[in-house]
């Protein structure tokens, strides 16, 4: 049996704040829920604690589950914190100082008192190699095992635990990493290795140099963790497989993530994408713009066709998602976009125009509503004082707001200097904030060539339900889809994940007559790197796909294209160039049939699907009784006259009302779940699908 | 205060919608030149710009792009005017140019302009510039600085001309401006990408005048413009006031020419800062005179960092901000002067005015940058046959600031990317010998000044011609408040077991097996060495930074494995510092 063949399913999703765990019984649907707060000093004993909540209330026993799925947030804490190893790296004579140059670009153009990211080592810790390959591979200067030898030595006098090597050109002739890396192994076994070649065989010495040392500087964090969730799980009588979320929205062997632990860094947020895809799935959009509003951040994702939209790179602390801000990683990655607009961003004015964020009052001290000593207007209390929040049954009733001391904060910081009312500052504020998160969408959809009338917009978070339709509104979005159990939503993609690897090899190249030998050969080496992980992930031959990196001759940036199937013969390259010219006019608007066409990385994905996607389809809906909100309140709703009365329910009684009539229930209303908000505007329609999610088409409805 | 009331007031929510819009405009235009372009300058360096103008030609948003075009956005429409009247405009028309008086001070930059239209009146313009790969001219690239005594030798200069007359293309232009360049392939691909976003803005600044009607539109412009300018007077009266002057000197433009006087005041008065560069030397018969454009460009960028006025610029930013400069002098020169290498000016306008209000504003003066070099080589590969010119951006530390070091290895003003040396090797016979940190290179100070970068690039082909541009080979990047100045530069050819200094900024002609070794000067340090921290010494010891050696001599302590063991403070050391 299969882990994905398993009655009893347990999603784990470790995140910085909580830790979120579902189990899911796949022959009655049933979904149960726990939330504990992450417990930063041992990771494992949140974990447990969620356990033992989801065991009690299915009844069930360890020994009953059959998978355990897992997002972790413990590589990127390490490099957040830089909480690592001490690692070295080894790098090519004369170029020791590759990784401290970096890019050698400001985040910000006029700011000239920046500082740049701390690297995850020291200059002392780098060490140089006497060896040189040229652009094509070959050999320019042979190795000298002598004086690797003597930096062994310094490593190890120096107590180093972990090494990365990186040497020029290795992505064309990996020999020399190769052979330093065996060296390396032989003598200095208690130390951890990682060579480029292995990690990222790709072009860019800096953007490689700065994945190999993250992915050595976590690597004994992570296996440290690994064995230690492990243990833990096997001592309470846990005999299921685990597998680990990686960046790339696919699951790994641990294995297998102890060896690339840098693939695992976005694994909470690409488990997010996957509950979108998978709610896109049973809804039948095959497009999708995930749109996770928390109280800090938004985070938007994609998926085209039923899949994630994977970068090629993405960078890692970074300081407002400013490109350069951060630590480059050359590793797929679902496409994310984070910014700092969340319920608790914080709103100000300079006396002409309204800001929010990207400060945060995040959750402490929080909001002025919040009453924790918060003192600053946020878009939280913008929405309460809208009405779109209910001061007494706010996070499933667990939290009292006051209404009053937001009122007052707005008038104070808002309202008073600019000379607006109450509600006008409330409505600027909230107005502002989906501003911002239009212009963030509009970057991940029409800057990018994607229709957003094309795609459904799927809202989670506990923010995001309340800015879903007017965001959706504003960029043509058709329909929102509020799925049911949002607020574990990581937890419950790792459900629908496959098991994926993601594999790239630079060989960069003109697509012209007689580039197939070279592209064939690019993908047998690609093969048969799958093929080498492959048995380690316990599974038959996997479903692979091939894709590429591409660019117009001349130009500078690539563009991910997706490759034909079938064998790699003389006609292939010219297949390869027509799926470029296709998406190069769907990413820009046109075709340039005159241009060359070269390659630059090539890739394969390997899907070693076991029949797991989709098998959440008979999700239970509502947890507890529901249907016990029914009412009404005035709201502020400028698209008709500013306070209206706006219908309150709950999913059950959305459920029963909708199921009565086809036309389903007209905006304005507001929908109350036990972890957000969702607010439908005048002229939306509301409805619920069959399996529980809260469906608003945008208006849909006849004009009244 | 300004030229526009405050009445009829727009609210306040539509104003930071309709601005929010507008920014996020100039920003997507950006990234569709970007990712559309051909040229290395635009792909990798953000050497571009895009705009957006009101009817009457005001610029109320641009693109936090090359701060080199901002000294030109404002006047553009008006330019355009003086030789195409409004009147005659029609939807569809796309106006171009790139003389250096007219746009950014050379011509491998193009301004391309667009009318937008509601009705058939005209309710603004959308422009789009870029550093284009080639204009023609005397060398590949048109920016050579030797040899180059009239702007004539350096290439095609239109002043503005219909590119697209109601939506056509005008080919008869096209097909001058292609007959000019050496690659017209890349310049057309250029040019439209110009095009495109400069349509995107358009696009979408019609669809911000459609959903909030015309009025409230303009109202907005008229309120930004204010707000803009209320803003950076705040950033300004922050600053004290005063008059203050430094000077400082330019190598030389070229060999066997002398140095070029750099001298600026500047007075703060109650929110207004006026740099005057009048004092400077005049201008030179070489490649690489400012023109005004430029010269205020780089006024203004300078004058935005060091009040720290990190916000979205227009005209109304730019108002509290006068930039002179005499005519006829090497920063407000007069046509034909050439200018096609003036980019190299850029990190020295910055340090006069840094230099000169370092003691009004300690807390944001800072060493001098180490200077960067942006040298070429070009010859033909004989792998392939095909001619090569492999363009180079290096990059050292910046100067020390009050509470910190000087970053090592950054962009100094402009705001490029490196060439990664994989790339660099793949696209040309070239291969990198070393490419590292000079130990002991960054001048001594309390807060040290960052190394200089050394790379060594070895010929692989038979010939090639290698253009050199850097500075601080005769003068040392000073340092302030005792800071020490940063080593000098070098530039050293290693030809048969000989090496040969070369000159800052010459041609030369190279062989097979020559290594061309840069050596970029080091930036200069901050306070007084003898305060520096012997914890950061002893840092820089272990991470190499600076030697026993060079800690023993340029801090005057005592040192004993890797420790230090005894302070013997010297006097501090003086270089050329500004005191």
């Amino acid at each position: 049996m299969t882990a994905a063949q398993a009655r009893y399913r347990v999603g784990v999703d470790v995140g910085g704040t909580f830790t979120d765990i579902v189990l899911h019984d796949s022959r009655s649907g049933a979904l149960y829920v726990a939330k504990t707060l992450t417990t930063p000093g041992d990771l494992a004993r949140a974990v447990m604690a969620g356990m033992d909540t989801v065991l009690e209330e299915s009844g069930k026993e360890p020994s009953d589950v059959g998978a355990l799925l897992h997002a972790t947030t413990v590589a990127t804490n390490a490099i957040l914190e830089r909480k690592g190893a001490r690692t070295a790296l080894l790098t090519t004579k004369g170029f020791r100082d590759v990784l401290i140059l970096g890019r050698q670009k400001r985040y910000e153009t006029y700011n000239l008192y920046f500082r740049k990211p701390e690297p995850l080592t020291r200059r002392r810790r780098i060490y140089e190699i006497s060896e040189r390959v040229d652009a094509d591979g070959s050999v320019i200067a042979p190795i000298d095992m002598d004086g690797l030898d003597s930096v062994i030595d310094r490593l190890l006098a120096e107590g180093i635990e972990s090494a990365a090597i990186v040497f020029l050109h290795s992505y064309a002739n990996p020999d020399h990493e190769r052979a330093a890396a065996r060296r390396l192994a032989e003598r200095a076994p208690g130390l951890a290795v990682t060579a480029s070649c292995d990690v990222s065989p790709r072009i860019r010495e800096y953007e490689r140099s700065s994945t190999t040392l993250a992915n050595a500087f976590v690597k004994p964090v992570v296996a440290r963790y690994l064995d230690r969730l492990r243990e833990t799980l096997t001592r309470r009588g846990f005999a299921a497989p685990l597998h680990v979320m990686q960046s790339n929205g696919g699951l790994v062997t641990p294995e297998i993530a102890r060896d690339f632990p840098v693939r695992i860094v976005e694994s909470g947020p690409a488990a997010g994408v996957l509950l979108a895809r998978h709610i896109g799935r049973l809804e039948s959009a095959d497009h999708v713009l995930t749109f996770d509003m928390g109280g800090t951040t938004a985070k938007l994702g994609v998926v085209d066709d039923g899949e994630p939209a994977i970068t090629s790179a993405f960078e890692v602390d970074t300081i407002d998602s400013r490109r350069y801000s951060g630590l480059p990683l050359s590793m797929p990655a679902i496409e994310l976009l984070e910014i700092g607009a969340g319920g608790g961003s914080v709103a100000s004015t300079d006396g002409h125009t309204i800001q929010v964020g990207p400060e945060s009052a995040g959750a402490d001290p929080g909001p002025i509503c919040y009453g924790g000593g918060g003192d600053r207007p946020t878009v939280t209390d913008a929405n309460l004082v809208l009405g779109y929040l209910d001061p007494e049954n706010f996070n499933g009733g667990a939290m009292t707001l006051n209404p009053e001391a937001a009122e007052a904060g707005l008038r104070q910081s808002i309202a008073g200097p600019l000379g607006l009312s109450l509600e006008d500052a409330a409505w600027g504020v909230h107005a502002v904030a989906n501003a911002n998160m239009e212009r963030a969408m509009r970057v991940m959809s029409v800057e990018k060539g994607r229709d957003p009338r094309r795609y459904v917009l799927v809202a989670f978070g506990g923010a995001g339900p309340i800015h879903a339709a007017r965001i959706a509104r504003a960029l043509s979005i058709p329909r929102v889809i509020v799925p049911a159990a949002a607020g574990v939503g990581s937890a419950v993609g790792l459900l629908t994940a496959d098991v994926r690897i993601d594999v790239t090899v630079t060989r960069a190249m003109a697509l012209e007559a007689g580039a197939s030998g070279r592209v064939a050969a690019a993908y047998a080496e690609l093969e048969s790197l799958v093929a080498k992980e492959a048995p380690r992930l316990g599974s038959t031959a996997p479903r692979l796909s091939r894709y590429a990196y591409l660019r117009q001759a001349g130009q500078g940036f690539e563009i991910s294209v997706d490759l034909p199937d079938g064998p790699i013969d003389d006609s292939y390259v010219d297949r390869v160039i027509e799926a470029f010219r296709a998406a190069y006019e769907r990413d820009y608007g046109y075709r340039d049939e005159a241009s060359g066409v070269e390659a630059v990385d090539w890739c394969l994905a390997a899907m070693f699907s076991d029949g797991a996607t989709g098998r959440l389809e008979t999700t239970a809906v509502p947890r507890g009784e529901g249907g016990r909100i029914d009412g009404a309140r005035r709201v502020y709703m400028p698209e008709r006259a500013a306070w209206v009365a706006c219908r309150i329910l709950d999913r059950a009684t959305l459920a029963r009302e909708t199921s009565a009539r086809a036309d389903g229930l007209p905006g304005p209303a507001i929908i109350e779940d036990p972890e957000s908000t969702i607010l439908a505007l005048p002229g939306d329609r509301l409805s619920m699908s069959g399996r529980g999610d809260v469906i608003i088409d945008i208006d849909a409805m006849e004009d009244d | 205060m300004t030229d526009v009331g405050r009445n009829p007031r727009v609210d306040p929510i539509a104003l930071s919608i309709v601005w929010g819009k507008l920014l996020s405009i100039v920003e997507e235009m950006g990234g569709t030149l970007r990712r559309t372009a051909y040229s290395p300058a635009v792909r990798e360096g953000d050497d571009f710009s895009s705009g957006l103008f009101d009817r009457k030609g005001r610029l109320i948003a641009q693109g936090q792009f090359s701060p080199a075009h901002i000294g030109a956005m404002p006047d553009v429409v008006r330019n355009v005017s003086r030789y195409i009247p409004v009147e005659t405009l029609v939807p569809g028309d796309v106006v171009l140019f790139n003389d250096s008086a007219l746009g950014s001070g050379h011509f491998p930059d193009f301004f391309l302009v667009m009318p937008m239209f509601i009705d058939g009146r005209l309710v603004g313009y959308s422009g789009a510039t870029a550093h284009h790969i080639d204009t023609g001219g005397a060398t590949p690239g048109s920016q050579e600085i030797a040899g180059v005594g009239e702007a004539y030798q350096e290439g095609l200069r239109l002043l503005p001309v219909r590119l697209f007359r109601a939506g056509e293309l005008d080919e008869d232009i096209l097909r001058v401006i292609l007959g000019n360049v050496r690659v017209p392939d890349l310049v057309q691909g250029d040019l439209f990408a110009q095009r495109n976003a400069a349509h995107v803005g358009m696009t979408r600044m019609l669809a911000i005048f459609e959903e909030y009607g015309e009025e409230t539109v303009e109202n907005a412009f008229d309120e930004i413009l204010v707000a803009s300018e209320a803003r950076m007077r705040e950033f300004v009266r922050a600053l004290p006031d005063g008059s203050w002057e430094f000077e400082d000197f330019l190598d030389d433009a070229g060999p066997g020419s002398g140095p070029v006087r750099f001298h600026v005041r500047v007075t703060i008065d109650d929110g207004d800062i006026e740099l005057d560069f009048s004092g400077g030397g005049d201008q030179v018969p070489a490649g690489i005179n400012c023109y005004y454009n430029f010269t205020r460009a780089w006024g203004n960028f300078t004058a935005m960092a060091l009040a720290k006025a990190v916000m979205p610029q227009n005209e109304g930013t730019v108002r509290p901000i006068v930039i002179t400069a005499r005519e006829g002098s090497f920063f407000n020169a007069v046509h034909p002067a050439p200018s096609g290498g003036r980019a190299t000016n850029q990190v020295r306008l910055f340090e006069v005015v840094n230099g000169a209000l370092a003691k009004a504003l300690p807390h944001r003066a800072m060493g001098a940058f180490t200077h960067w070099s942006n040298p070429n080589i070009g010859g033909i590969d004989d792998r392939t046959g095909k001619p090569f010119v492999q363009y180079d951006l290096l990059f050292g530390g910046y100067g020390g600031q009050h509470d910190k070091d000087g970053e090592e290895g950054m962009a100094p003003l402009m705001n490029c990317t490196n060439i990664p040396v994989e790339v660099y090797e793949r696209a040309a016979p070239l291969l990198v010998k070393r490419l590292e940190l000079m130990a002991d290179s960054g001048g001594a100070g309390k807060f040290r000044g960052g190394l200089g970068l050394r790379k060594d690039v070895q010929v692989g082909c038979r010939e090639a011609l290698a253009t050199l541009l850097t500075d601080r080979r005769k003068r040392a990047p000073f340092g302030v408040f005792g800071g020490a100045a940063g080593r000098k530069a070098e530039i050293v050819l290693f030809r048969d077991g000989e090496s040969i200094p070369l000159e800052t900024k010459e041609t030369r002609p190279l062989k097979k097996d020559d290594v061309l070794s840069f050596r970029l000067s080091g930036a200069g340090g901050y306070g007084d060495p003898a305060e520096r921290d012997p914890r950061r010494i002893e840092d820089d010891l272990a991470d190499g930074y600076v030697t026993e050696e060079g800690a023993r001599r340029d801090y005057g302590v005592e040192i004993e494995g890797g420790r230090v063991t005894g302070g013997n403070p010297r006097p501090p050391q003086t270089g050329n510092e500004d005191g």
